[in-house]
């Protein structure tokens, strides 16, 4: 054996092939460093922080009281609870509405293309501004929609002026802004259903609604999953909208967690803010995951 | 009998559809082009006059060209938060689909963590403070990119599998280096998915509210959103002028939705129906 | 000059091994074809010796050097890939120039070498094209054009043909084997399909479970194979093969027995066998011949005319069955009986182990 530039024993030439790949890990680095520093770094430094009196120069530990605070003051109390309902309603309105609208949009009417984008371009709009065109449109006396209804002899109510209906209105303008993509998704989730099952449906004699009911339905699963989850964790951790619209008002009857978390910040109240971030993770953890597995779950029976 | 109703039927729905989704940018348009006394009124009456360039130049002009100031850095942002998600999601999207080790796992689940948890925000801006960022366009930056990160890593490791290994290794037989294949092979072939993440992200961070919220504070950096918040009270009886402000940051989503409307449907449909 | 040595080389993909101790010479300018079933290691191989894959143990050496831990650039080699892996946003100039430009090749120097190759494979006229608008037979000149431009020691070939359709790879495999002779460059080829490897090959390596089964020219193999694998993989119809017992051996003359056949003689030089050894009988379809009292008896199943040929499918005693393929048009019926003989010199024979017994 002449000139041979390197040894060839078994493990050094192991050793030098993991070194020698083509998808080397320090592709991670830049992505890995900025990720952990500023994302996962704090959000466990949170865990910490959350047992704290807290105020950015020094921190006191005072346990769970935070927590026992958010279950125990009524305006905490009002904005967890608000934060379920909120993403139920949104979510819930967002996969009915969404799908009639899918199906309308993939049947045969005139202008479809147009209207799917019509549909679907509010979702690209800033929320601000949708929240504020909506607060004008909705104000009790001078907004357009009670001057309209009262066309009719309708009594428009006080959209974002009553306490037991603030909540609700935001979440229907989060359903006019948002139902696009759900929309969007569905009509992906309709033009993939094989036709061989409509035909098979029609030579069993099936009304549209059995089509709808028996076809449709079960074979948009997924879309529905994706839908359903999408807007549920979107629902959850909503603050723009509010705060836009209500600013978690009148007091604090549409105030959501993500809306209390600011403003126990804006006080000073940094500890307790941060045990509500804790609070949303462990909502949407308690919540989603679940959620995930049953509509998974589901699929796997099919 | 049945196409008829089917006929009323379509257009009852196309009507209902305009009126739900087309009138409040009408209202807004509307709003934009009358006079100060005019849009009081917050009706949908026609314009008297054609006032939309006077209120553009008087919103622009606010508070000494802040309209002017808050888009420049949105801008700034939007363009390198998403040049920046460009290049390290794809890098990381890349090697997560070629390289099969243990961590994949873990690293996977890391950034689906990233897709629901929410970001704790007092901490971040304390270490924001600790690390001279807070309040800075370049902390602003990082965050957008921290945080639609895992979005981009999703859309690319899943596109990335449908590139053949074989050219990967062309490429290292004709002499190419990792960053060679990766920049000269693998990332052009890439490009609809570039494109797409492109145009989500930037419409995503250019709307983002929330983040600089926090995290931006003052009027020296402000952002396009927070100036329209700030204005709100500025305008207060003004809803010519709001609007205008509003019609003014709606048409870069508008000019992108004109473009690339195919892209983001297709792309979002994509990641979404698969999971 | 350049050629290749491949010393007991290995490789396990952690506690399986796949290559298990290769040892072989290749000199400069050889076509030499990797052959056998799918799974046997051959691609494996072949990438090894491209540096795809990393070698578990053994050595191998490219002209002087070992090069085991030598990044595949640096090798002296380029490889045609089956799916040709042509990239498909640049043109047919810039996929042939690609290496060149890694290298920073001046560019006068690289447009010549492009176009060199290019007139080489008559694709001057491609050059600007991209690869979706070419056929196939056009993209796997590409492929080759690639690798030419690279002026490699070895070139190396992964089952270049599969791809195309039948025409076509006729048409290829003599382009393939005239590049070879202009360009006076060793070749190693991969290929599944014995025909490929029989009609180019210089020498063939016959592989199977990752162990080298023989290595040899095209007709060595032919007549000659070392194993009952060898001998049923090369050779289209495949061979026959029988169980049989030892008779008598007398001089150079054996004569074999089993439940299917009678006395049929096989030349086998004296020694190698006794009487009473069990033994596999192995004929090529091509060597029986009609005899009518031949050793060979069974009823007529199958029968195909092809007119210059007769393709006989033979039901012999024990249920096994024969393929004989007869020359000229022979007017059998189904159902008929028929006797057939061999040549004793072109019978071959195969002890317990499945190894040839060898006739020199």
């Amino acid at each position: 054996m002449s000139a041979s530039t390197m040894a060839g024993s078994p493990n050094q030439t192991e050793t030098r092939a993991i070194k020698r790949t083509p998808y080397p890990g320090w592709f991670f680095t830049p992505a890995a460093i900025i990720y952990s520093v500023l994302f996962l770094a704090p959000t466990f430094a949170s865990l910490y922080f959350s047992l704290t009196r807290w105020t950015l120069f020094d921190s006191e530990f005072i346990g769970l009281e935070n927590f026992a605070q958010f279950l125990r003051e009524p305006f905490l109390i009002k904005g967890l609870i608000n934060t379920v309902i909120y993403a139920a309603v949104t979510s819930g309105l967002k996969v009915v509405v969404g799908l009639l609208l899918a199906v309308m949009l993939t049947s045969q009417i005139v202008g479809r293309g147009y209207l799917r984008s019509v549909v679907f371009f509010p979702v690209l709009v800033s929320t601000v501004g949708v929240g504020i065109t909506f607060t004008v449109l909705m104000h009790p006396t001078q907004g357009m929609i009670n001057e309209t209804l009262a066309l009719f002899g309708i009594a428009g109510p006080g959209w974002l002026t009553d306490p037991n209906l603030a909540l609700y209105s935001v979440a229907l303008v989060d359903v006019w802004k948002g139902v696009g993509l759900a929309t969007v998704i569905y009509i992906a989730g309709l033009v993939a259903i094989p036709q061989d099952y409509y035909e098979a449906a029609r030579i069993d004699g099936a009304t549209p609604w059995q089509n709808f009911w028996y076809v449709t339905l079960p074979l948009c699963r997924p879309a529905t999953s994706t839908v359903i989850t999408l807007s549920f964790i979107g629902g959850l951790r909503t603050f723009d909208l509010i705060w836009a619209m209500s600013k978690g008002g009148p007091g604090f009857a549409s105030d959501t967690i993500a809306s209390v978390i600011y403003k126990q910040y804006q006080a000073g109240f940094y500890g307790l803010s941060t045990a509500g971030n804790v609070v949303l993770f462990i909502l949407i953890a308690l919540l989603v995951v679940p959620l995930t597995m049953f509509l998974n779950r589901k699929q796997g029976h099919e | 009998m049945k196409k008829r109703t089917s006929i009323l039927g379509g257009a009852a729905a196309i009507a209902a559809t305009f009126v739900v989704f087309v009138i409040p940018f009408i209202f807004i348009i509307l709003m934009a082009f009358k006079d100060r006394q005019q849009s009081a009124l917050r009706d949908f009456s026609w314009p008297t006059g054609f006032h939309f360039w006077e209120n553009v130049v008087e919103v622009v002009k606010t508070r000494n060209w802040m309209m002017i100031t808050a888009f420049i850095n949105s801008s700034i942002i939007t363009v390198v938060s998403v040049t920046l998600l460009v290049i390290f999601a794809a890098m990381v999207g890349y090697v997560l689909a070629r390289r099969k080790t243990r961590w994949n796992g873990l690293i996977e689940f890391l950034i689906l963590a990233g897709l629901m948890v929410p970001p704790a925000v007092v901490p971040t801006i304390w270490l924001l403070q600790g690390l001279k960022l807070f309040g800075t366009l370049h902390g602003m930056i990082l965050i957008e990119v921290a945080y639609n990160l895992p979005f981009s890593i999703i859309l690319y490791r899943a596109f990335v599998a449908t590139i053949p290994r074989d050219l990967d290794e062309a490429a290292i037989i004709d002499g190419a280096r990792p960053l060679d294949v990766f920049f000269r092979v693998v990332l052009p072939l890439l490009w609809p998915v570039t494109v797409t993440n492109i145009v989500v992200q930037s419409v995503g961070i250019f709307n983002d509210f929330t983040n600089p919220l926090y995290y931006l504070p003052g009027n020296a950096n402000a952002t396009v959103q927070l100036t329209l918040y700030n204005f709100q009270s500025q305008f207060s009886t003004a809803y010519n002028l709001l609007f205008t402000n509003i019609l003014l940051i709606t048409i870069p989503p508008l000019l992108v939705f004109m473009f690339f409307n195919r892209q983001i449907v297709a792309g979002m449909t994509a990641g979404a129906v698969k999971g | 000059m350049a050629g290749l040595e491949l010393k007991q080389l290995r490789k396990s993909y952690g506690k399986v091994e796949v290559i298990k101790g290769v040892d072989l010479s290749i000199e400069h300018g050889e076509f030499v074809v990797f052959v056998g079933p799918s799974g046997c290691g051959k691609s494996t191989l072949l990438r090894m010796i491209a540096g795809l894959e990393d070698i578990t143990g053994g050595e191998l050496v490219i002209g002087d050097r070992v090069v085991n831990a030598v990044e595949p650039r640096d090798r002296g080699i380029a490889m045609v890939f089956q799916s040709y892996a042509l990239y498909p946003h640049m043109t047919v100039y810039d996929n042939v120039g690609f290496g060149l430009k890694l290298a920073r090749t001046p560019k006068d120097v690289r447009d010549q070498k492009i176009r060199e190759a290019a007139r080489i494979l008559q694709m001057e006229h491609l050059l600007d094209r991209k690869p979706s608008q070419l056929s196939g037979g056009q993209r796997q000149r590409v492929a080759i054009g690639r690798a030419i431009v690279r002026q490699p020691e070895v070139f190396l070939f992964d089952e270049p043909l599969s791809n195309l359709d039948a025409a076509l790879r006729v048409d290829m495999r003599m382009e393939i084997s005239k590049l070879h002779n202009d360009l006076d460059a060793t070749m190693i080829y991969v290929t599944h399909d014995q025909v490929e490897a029989m009609t180019l090959a210089d020498k063939i390596v016959v592989l199977d479970g990752g162990v080298v089964q023989q290595v040899g020219s095209p007709i060595d193999l032919y007549k000659h194979p070392a194993n009952l694998f060898v001998a049923g993989f090369i050779g289209s119809p495949k061979m026959n093969f029988v169980e049989v017992n030892a008779d008598k051996v007398s001089g150079d003359t054996v004569n074999v027995s089993g439940p299917d056949v009678v006395g049929v003689p096989v030349a086998l030089p004296a020694g190698k066998v006794r009487p009473g050894d069990k033994l596999t009988l192995g004929v090529r379809p091509h060597d029986l011949v009609v005899a009518p009292s031949g050793a060979i008896v069974g009823r007529v199943g199958l029968v195909e005319r092809l007119g210059n040929e007769t393709i006989v499918n033979l039901e012999l005693p024990s249920g096994a069955s024969w393929l004989a393929v007869l020359d000229g048009d022979q007017a059998l019926k189904r159902g008929e009986s028929l006797a057939l003989d061999v040549d004793p010199a072109r019978a071959l024979l195969f002890d317990a182990n499945g190894l040839a017994v060898a006739a020199a």
